[in-house]
């Protein structure tokens, strides 16, 4: 079955962990996940400035490397992700700021891509919250 | 045609476990996750409500925020593991999660 | 044929961002023509109070958001009657007509529809 995935919590909330580990077994169950679409505050998962304590679960890096090794279609909201100060080189040259912390696997796009993966997949799969 | 609710917050700080209870209808399923498993300890009065519930709402919980939590899962509630979540959510006509 | 959303408000106008970026979801989805219906649960009644003074503060207003859903093809409104009453609000003194729908129907919207999303 095909599952679409959103995001709307912060990084160090623990749906976002949740999320993950929801993403790690449907495709062990043999599942296609068609997008993870990361909006509101869920977009600082993709920043890469984001330092965790050796200790601790660094959950942008597992979201980052998952995406990666599975060559999933990870898309970043870009109008909340602008308002949350996560930009690519690109947006941070449009307006002007002095540095950007999105880069590959992730892309900036619209919330036309969460619709147009809630319409392709089978289940739509939301995870926020505590 | 049937509804998966999922939620996550503490029944005691947030109102969505129990606005969420006002939209299970028959044949709904919840999921308890992260902190709406407090809602399973034992004696308090999520417990009662949720024990009260007709059987044809059926109840889960992960089981690791049980675990987590040192709550032990109820009879009338099935723990669940990601793989079982998983599927879980095909046995439903559409999921609605509880931000 | 597309699938039916229902999005289900329940943040007030002023917690933060979310009222907003729960109605762009929606406009998102009219501007491709998808069918999308919202319910206004909990604390969402309130972004239906009209005579609300965004300025005040330094907040854009939410109701033109909310003017340009039919614009964008998003007509179907629903609103939790319990939660008006129990915020004091009535149906027929609204910024924008929303039907009103008792709680033991609330799950029958639900199943009227193939994708849910509360925000």
């Amino acid at each position: 079955m095909k599952f679409a995935l959103a995001l709307f919590a912060p990084p160090h909330a623990p749906s976002s962990r949740r999320a993950l580990r929801f993403a790690e077994a449907a495709l062990a169950g043999g599942h296609e996940i068609v997008r993870v679409f990361f909006y509101q505050d869920s977009v600082q998962l993709a920043s890469s400035l984001t330092v965790s304590a050796q200790d601790e679960l660094d959950l942008p890096a597992a979201w980052r490397t998952f995406v990666q090794e599975h060559r999933l279609d990870g898309v970043v909201c870009i109008a909340a992700a602008l308002r949350r100060g996560v930009l690519n080189g690109e947006e941070a040259q449009r307006y002007g700021r002095a540095g950007h912390n999105l880069d590959a696997p992730w892309e900036l796009s619209g919330l036309g891509q969460l619709h147009e993966a809630a319409q392709e997949a089978d289940r739509l799969i939301c995870f926020g919250g505590d | 045609m049937a509804t998966l609710h999922l939620l996550s917050r503490s029944p005691f700080v947030d109102l969505s476990g129990a606005s969420c209870l006002r939209l299970l209808g028959a044949g709904d399923g919840l999921l308890l996750t992260g902190d709406a498993v407090y809602a399973l300890q034992a004696d308090s009065r999520p417990f009662a409500v949720l024990s009260a519930l007709p059987a044809d709402r059926p109840l889960f919980a992960l089981a690791e925020d049980l675990e987590a939590r040192g709550i032990a899962a109820p009879d009338f509630v099935q723990a669940i593991d990601y793989a079982e979540f998983v599927e879980l959510t095909l046995r439903f006509e559409r999921v609605n999660s509880w931000l | 044929m597309a699938k039916s959303l229902l999005l289900i408000c329940r943040r007030s106008p002023w917690s933060g961002p979310g009222a907003r970026e729960a109605l762009d979801v929606a406009l998102a989805g009219g501007a491709f023509d998808l069918p999308i219906s919202l319910l206004f649960l909990d604390d969402g009644v309130f972004q239906l109070k009209p005579a609300q003074q965004p300025a005040a503060v330094q907040q854009k207003d939410l109701t033109a958001n909310l003017q340009a859903l039919p614009l964008f093809g998003v007509e179907a409104l629903y609103v939790a009657r319990a939660d008006l009453d129990s915020r004091g609000l009535s149906a027929e003194h609204l910024s924008l007509p929303a039907t009103p729908v008792e709680d033991a129907h609330l799950a029958a919207l639900l199943d009227q529809h193939d994708l849910v999303i509360t925000l």
